[in-house]
């Protein structure tokens, strides 16, 4: 009894944003002298510390206690210029595939126990802050649920930059700026706005 | 051998699912009436290293801080500090490294000193189990890099615009995934660091912990470009860097007060 209780509780399938060593395996060069391996300590703590140090100026508006209320800069230049950073597919189609977008929005994993196949993406990895496809239960609750999105009569392309640049809607979301960052391509964010939108999708069935 | 407790005690399955949901006190309740802590092992291990691990120069951690550690009851509750020694402040990890190198004469750099260091940790912070913590900050290195740790839990940065904070302070409470997140500061959760997780099997000192956190901060090279999964992710600080120190700080002394109780354990 304890034993299956224990092992339906810990058992949850889920996969989490912060995680740990067990891929990181580094080769340690046998040959490397101590010197060597002095040098490369010090050339990655320079590496950690200069990506820290990169900082942008907006991410800087933001680094205050409440996180979520820039300081320092007017908010209507800070959205101002945000705004200004988001860029279009160049074929102008703001709505994509929602088959290629869902396939963004979700990571490997979630893709094949939902179809049996090769897919999904690191890149998206929507669920681990929304809920919205009722079949994906492993689903976080930072964001609000996703689900029929698409039914709320919302603009594609309030979604469009939304996804490109949250913070040219809400400064210093918790919602990373997806195509400000490059983490999607503006193709790519066109097809998760099909996702969300399309009446075809599982986000809205 | 620790495999072998923690499959006959769980039936074996938890080993293989290396994500779960954080436990319950329930849960961790049920572990402890089983009347083994997992952990138990690993920290027997560290108490064997301190009696009986020699290097070149004869000494072991014994011959100096006292049989059964003796000597250094309650000053895990007083790290990170300034020693005087090494110049610097030190976290245990770094404590029990720079005495293994400089006292004992073990190499205990890269992933073997890991190794020796990790369980080292765990059996000195049980020194101080009952205690409250009392980070002081008197040296001005230590006031130096605990100001340097705060700035750091706010600092914004990366491809993914992440902060300590916002997840742990701004976020606690929610779920990423099925991931509840915890408020290290507000709940003086170092009360129970070092801690065993379940899901790795393994001893994490906090250093381990922040590398993980911030690996999920896309950080990267910005004279490479944007962020990249393959060609440009700067994934994890390297262990003892100041960096780690300072946040280890500003947590630590945000949870003055708290009864360490270690090993914690976690999913
Ligand atoms: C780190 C957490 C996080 C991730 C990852 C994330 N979001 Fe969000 N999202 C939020 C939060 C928080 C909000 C609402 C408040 C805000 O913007 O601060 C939000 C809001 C939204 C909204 C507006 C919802 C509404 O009802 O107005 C949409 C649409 C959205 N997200 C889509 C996505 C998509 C699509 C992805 C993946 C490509 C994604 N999000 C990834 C946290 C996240
Ligand atoms: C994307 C969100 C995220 C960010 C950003 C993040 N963490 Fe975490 N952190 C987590 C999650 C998820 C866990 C719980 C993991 C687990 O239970 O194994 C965690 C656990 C922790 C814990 C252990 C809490 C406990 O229960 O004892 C500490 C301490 C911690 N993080 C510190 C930090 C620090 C310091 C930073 C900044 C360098 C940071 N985190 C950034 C997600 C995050």
């Amino acid at each position: 009894m304890k034993r299956g209780l224990l092992v339906a509780l810990f058992a949850s399938a889920g996969i989490i944003a912060c995680q740990p060593a067990s891929q990181a395996v580094k080769q340690e060069k046998q040959t490397l002298s101590a010197q060597a391996k002095t040098q490369e300590k010090v050339d990655k703590a320079q590496l950690f510390r200069k990506a820290l140090n990169a900082q942008d100026k907006w991410q800087k508006a933001c680094s205050n206690p409440t996180q979520i209320a820039p300081e320092g800069v007017d908010v209507a230049q800070f959205i101002k210029e945000m705004k200004e950073t988001i860029k279009y597919p160049k074929d102008g189609k703001l709505v994509g595939d929602w088959k290629k977008g869902e396939s963004l929005a979700l990571l490997p994993k979630e893709y094949k126990a939902l179809y049996g196949t090769k897919g999904g993406s690191r890149k998206g990895n929507c669920y681990a802050c929304h809920c919205g496809d009722p079949r994906i239960i492993a689903c976080g609750n930072i964001g609000p649920s996703l689900r029929g999105y698409g039914n709320k009569g919302i603009d594609p392309k309030l979604t469009y930059d939304r996804i490109y640049n949250s913070w040219a809607q809400v400064p210093c979301s918790t919602m990373f700026r997806f195509g400000y960052h490059g983490l999607l391509s503006p193709e790519e964010i066109a097809h998760i706005v099909g996702y969300l939108h399309d009446p075809e999708s599982p986000i809205n069935k | 051998m620790r495999k072998v407790i923690l499959a006959s005690l769980l039936g074996g399955a938890l080993l293989f699912s290396a994500r779960a949901e954080s436990p319950t006190p329930e849960q961790l309740q049920i572990l402890k009436e089983m009347g083994v802590s997992p952990a138990d092992v690993i920290i027997e291990e560290g108490r064997e290293y301190y009696h009986n691990l020699k290097g070149t120069t004869g000494k072991t951690c014994a011959s100096c801080h006292g049989q059964d550690g003796d000597g250094l009851v309650g000053a895990y509750a007083k790290m990170p500090r300034y020693y005087t020694d090494i110049k610097r402040v030190a976290d245990i990890d770094l404590r029990i490294k720079s005495c293994l190198e400089k006292y004992v004469g073990v190499d205990a750099s890269g992933k073997k000193g890991r190794k020796i260091i990790v369980p080292l940790a765990g059996y000195v912070a049980t020194l101080s189990n009952g205690m409250p913590i009392s980070v002081e900050l008197k040296h001005p290195e230590e006031k130096r890099l605990y100001e340097y740790g705060k700035e750091l839990w706010f600092k914004r940065v990366g491809a993914r615009d992440f902060s300590c904070a916002i997840c742990h302070d701004v976020l606690a409470g929610k779920r990423i995934r099925l991931q509840k997140l915890g408020a290290p500061v507000r709940d003086k959760l170092y009360a129970h660091w070092p801690a065993y997780r379940i899901s790795k099997d393994k001893l994490w000192t906090m250093e381990d912990r922040i590398r993980g956190c911030y690996k999920s901060f896309f950080l990267f090279d910005p004279d490479k470009g944007k962020f990249d999964f393959k060609k440009n992710w700067v994934k994890k600080p390297p262990f003892y860097i100041e960096e780690i120190i300072a946040l280890e700080l500003y947590m630590k002394r945000a949870a003055n007060g708290a009864k360490i109780e270690v090993p914690g354990l976690l999913r």
